[in-house]
């Protein structure tokens, strides 16, 4: 029972990572965009999607809370800038996205779109760095006490952070080669093709200064996990520029939601049998069974939620059904 | 700084922001469903242009519902990981529900009935609608849910230190459940409903040429206010009698008072468990707004021949009524919550057990952040709402028909009028 939820949870926090991660990469190409109407072509493409998007964090949440409740406080606040980052990044976007055409005259849009772009960044940043700091660890003692924030500054936070920025750039401009018209797929792909250099880059580098940070290497109970993933999350990325090359956006794009899906399965398998590893009392660690709600709560959220995941799915699918395909003249615009 | 104070202090401000955009989110949506489903079935164009012009108000509001329930929601753990430790058991499963039920369905709808004007079938854009509503209300259910079970726990046991579910029945017959979900809900009608009269006052003051309009959201508005003030009154004195027995620090005689402080004293130790008078200063102004916007009822009289219209200071009244439904919630809020003080959960949990291991200074710095940030966002969405509203109904952004945008020279739709080719920046428009 544990091992299910702990699989739906992973699912929906890489699916927020896959959608919201296009809403971010969109968010950082703004500064690219093609003038005023270039920036709000980029973001009536993300239209209907952007608000069932966000909603897989929230469910995220609330999956963490309910079935891993010992999880959820000791998670969160142990990486506490860093989930803070991550938030403030993610209630800009929301914000910013929504409002900027409630905003009468250039001047105003122009700052909501800058807003935009900085909102991505540290979401991005921030959910790369919650997942470096699961593989790093927290200093927790058994009372749940963690002592400072330090142990967040190292540098394979900083560049797991990076590579999240990196991965969503591309991400956002595939989407982009997808859903825009004309010749502003075309471009939107060319910056995509250009962007996966940076992004294999950034991964093999994340890579190499996990591999050589002590603290990383010790809590990787399942070496052969870290070394494979890695190696997947290169070749996405390689198909993804090959796809695009070739003007198949969509092969493009699913390889590039595979890359931003991949981190989490990286880190949960890494880990494993641990979901949250203490570095200053191995007593303080959770295992996954530790940290998952006692039975009676999971036999209720089993009979009620449960079978309501099939339907929350099916809506999401209708939505990308009713509205797919690349925007046109016909579509309402309003963001 | 002391950690607990911050993270309650940072708790108030955010809750408070929250639900002051939640408010008319649960209000005006159950206008919304009337405007839309009266304008599907019947096919006047006042109704379709009620709903656009309501639905932009609401889904510019909807934005800091939702920036601020994330926040909300990782608060949790991010300054109170005690609580999920010790009763997380319990309290997460009715939040996971409310994710799952709720939010999932609710966003994913408001999206597609955004976007989905003139390009879906009136009957499924307006079943969108309905299911943005019922899942609005599912929501303010299951959140209740949980906060009931904060204020007084039940259907658990307590096994080396942590709560395990015994009863989740228990938790949907909670006493402190039933009346204060009417009394949630009936103050968000009301507050729609002033919403909806105050604003189509303003245009009626300035005789706006669009008096039809505005008198059918003046009527709508005001009976809905009124609906909702009688109910308000009802639920709010009937609460006395549920929460008195089960908090008897917060309304129970001397006596049972001085049991329950004996028998926690036996239990947890020597302590202060009496809740800040604060609690109470804000129940009687709460108290005092909702008898005086029980006058509503006279006003109601005065639809009759478009008395209210024609007598002019009555449309006075509503628009300075406005704020009132607001600063009452504020107030019930700070009764309820600061009225189960000390505890988290009610003769179970201490608050200082709950807080998170943190340092302050973390904390200091989350709580000025994120009130910064909130505020700021609340400043500017409370800006548009009412430059919005002020516009009037005769182009709202919401539903506009996709070649109509107020399009740009070349008649790209995704070219705003000011927007010029050469000097994509924002340099001035130039004359
Ligand atoms: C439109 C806003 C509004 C108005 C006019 C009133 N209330 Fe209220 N009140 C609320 C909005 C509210 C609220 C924000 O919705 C609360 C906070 C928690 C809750 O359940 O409802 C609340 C709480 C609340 C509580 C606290 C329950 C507890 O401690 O658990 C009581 C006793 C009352 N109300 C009673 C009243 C009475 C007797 C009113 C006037 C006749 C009244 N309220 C008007
Ligand atoms: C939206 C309306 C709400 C408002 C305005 C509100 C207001 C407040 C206030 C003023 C406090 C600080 C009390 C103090 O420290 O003296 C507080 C604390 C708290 N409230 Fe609420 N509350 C709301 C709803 C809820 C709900 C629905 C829940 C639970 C699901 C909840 C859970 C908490 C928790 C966990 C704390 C911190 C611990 C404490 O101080 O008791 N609140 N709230
Ligand atoms: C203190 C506990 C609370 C938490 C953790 C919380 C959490 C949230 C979250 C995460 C959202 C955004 C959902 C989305 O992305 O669509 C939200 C919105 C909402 N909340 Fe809350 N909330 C709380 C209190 C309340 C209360 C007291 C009510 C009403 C009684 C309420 C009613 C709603 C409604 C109706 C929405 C959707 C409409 C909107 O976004 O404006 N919430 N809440």
């Amino acid at each position: 029972m544990e091992l299910f939820w702990y699989a739906v949870l992973g699912a929906f926090f890489a699916t927020y990572l896959v959608l919201g991660g296009y809403d971010y990469g969109v968010g950082l190409l703004l500064t690219r965009a093609d003038g005023a109407t270039g920036r709000r072509r980029a973001l009536n493409a993300l239209g209907p999607f952007f608000l069932g998007n966000e909603v897989w964090l929230v469910a995220t949440a609330g999956i963490l809370f309910g079935a891993f409740p010992m999880l959820e406080g000791e998670l969160l606040s142990g990486f506490y800038p860093a989930v803070a980052t991550a938030l403030a990044g993610v209630m800009t976007v929301t914000a910013s996205v929504q409002l900027r055409s409630r905003a009468a005259g250039e001047r105003g849009r122009y700052r909501w779109d800058r807003l935009i772009t900085v909102g991505s960044v540290l979401a991005a940043f921030g959910w790369g760095a919650v997942l470096a700091g699961l593989l790093q660890g927290v200093p927790m003692d058994a009372d749940g006490h963690v002592a400072g924030v330090t142990h967040l500054l190292t540098p394979f936070v900083a560049a797991t952070g990076l590579t999240l920025v990196t991965l969503v750039a591309v991400h956002g401009a595939t989407f982009l080669a997808l859903r825009l018209p004309g010749s502003a797929a075309e471009a939107a792909g060319r910056t995509a093709r250009r962007l996966v250099p940076v992004a294999v880059t950034t991964v093999a580098a994340a890579t190499v200064v996990g591999l050589l940070a002590e603290p990383v290497r010790a809590n990787a109970h399942q070496p052969a996990a870290a070394v494979l993933l890695p190696v997947l999350l290169v070749t996405a990325l390689l198909v993804a520029r090959a796809a695009l090359a070739r003007r198949r956006p969509g092969v493009a794009f699913a390889a590039t939601a595979t890359a931003l899906a991949l981190p989490v399965l990286l880190i949960a398998t890494t880990i494993w049998p641990y979901a949250l590893i203490s570095t200053v009392d191995p007593a303080a660690s959770l295992t996954v069974a530790d940290a998952a709600a006692s039975p009676p709560t999971l036999r209720l959220l089993g009979w009620l939620a449960a079978p309501l995941l099939p339907a929350l799915l099916g809506f999401q699918l209708m939505s990308w059904w009713m509205f797919r395909g690349r925007i046109d003249g016909r579509a309402p615009v309003y963001w | 700084m002391d950690p607990l104070l911050l993270a309650r202090l940072q708790f108030a401000t955010t809750t408070s922001i929250h639900f002051l955009f939640v408010l008319v989110t649960l209000g005006l949506v159950t206008l919304l469903l009337y405007l839309q489903t009266a304008w599907t079935i019947t096919r006047k164009p006042v109704y379709e242009r009620l709903t656009r012009f309501w639905g932009t108000l609401y889904v510019i509001n909807y934005v800091l519902g939702i920036a601020s329930g994330i926040l909300m929601e990782f608060q949790f753990g991010l300054n109170w990981s005690g609580l999920s430790r010790h009763v997380g058991n319990v309290f997460g499963a009715p939040l996971a529900m409310e994710t799952l039920v709720a939010f999932f369905l609710e966003s994913t709808f408001l999206g597609m009935w955004i976007f989905g004007w003139h390009r879906l079938h009136r009957g499924v854009h307006l079943a969108l609608l309905w299911g943005v509503a019922l899942t609005a209300y599912a929501s303010a259910f299951w959140v209740m849910v949980a906060n009931s079970w904060l204020q007084n726990p039940v259907g658990y046991e307590v096994r080396n230190g942590i709560a395990h579910l015994t009863d989740f029945s228990a938790l949907l017959t909670n006493p402190t459940l039933g009346m204060a979900l009417g009394h949630v809900l009936a103050a968000a009608l009301l507050t729609g409903g002033m919403l909806m009269a105050g604003i189509s006052s303003w245009h009626l003051i300035r005789r706006t040429p669009d008096f039809e309009l505005f008198r059918k959201s003046l009527r709508i508005g005001l009976v809905t206010a009124t609906v909702g003030v009688i109910f308000v009154q009802g639920f709010g004195f009937a609460q006395f009698g549920v929460v008195g027995p089960v908090q008897p620090t917060k309304y129970g005689s001397e006596a049972a008072k001085d049991a329950a402080i004996a028998d926690w004293t036996a239990r947890f130790g020597p302590g202060d468990y009496t809740p800040p008078v604060l609690a109470n200063v804000g129940l009687g102004f709460m108290i005092l707004i909702g008898l005086g916007l029980g006058l509503l009822v006279f006003l109601v009289p005065l639809l009759y021949r478009d008395w209210l219209i024609r007598l002019r200071f009555p449309l006075y009244l509503l628009l300075l009524a406005v704020p009132l439904p607001f600063v009452a919630s504020i107030l019930g809020w700070l009764t309820r919550e600061v009225g189960r003080q000390p505890w988290m959960a009610y003769g179970l949990l201490p608050v200082e057990r709950a807080v998170s291991g943190v340092d302050g200074g973390v904390m200091l710095v989350s709580f000025l952040g994120f009130s910064l940030l909130l505020g700021a966002l609340t400043v500017a969405n409370w800006t548009l709402i009412a430059r919005h509203a002020a516009r009037g109904a005769h182009d709202p952004a919401l539903g506009r028909p996709p070649g109509a945008e107020p399009a740009g020279p070349d008649g790209d739709p995704f070219r705003d009028p000011t927007d010029h080719p050469d000097n994509s920046r924002f340099a001035p428009v130039p004359a």
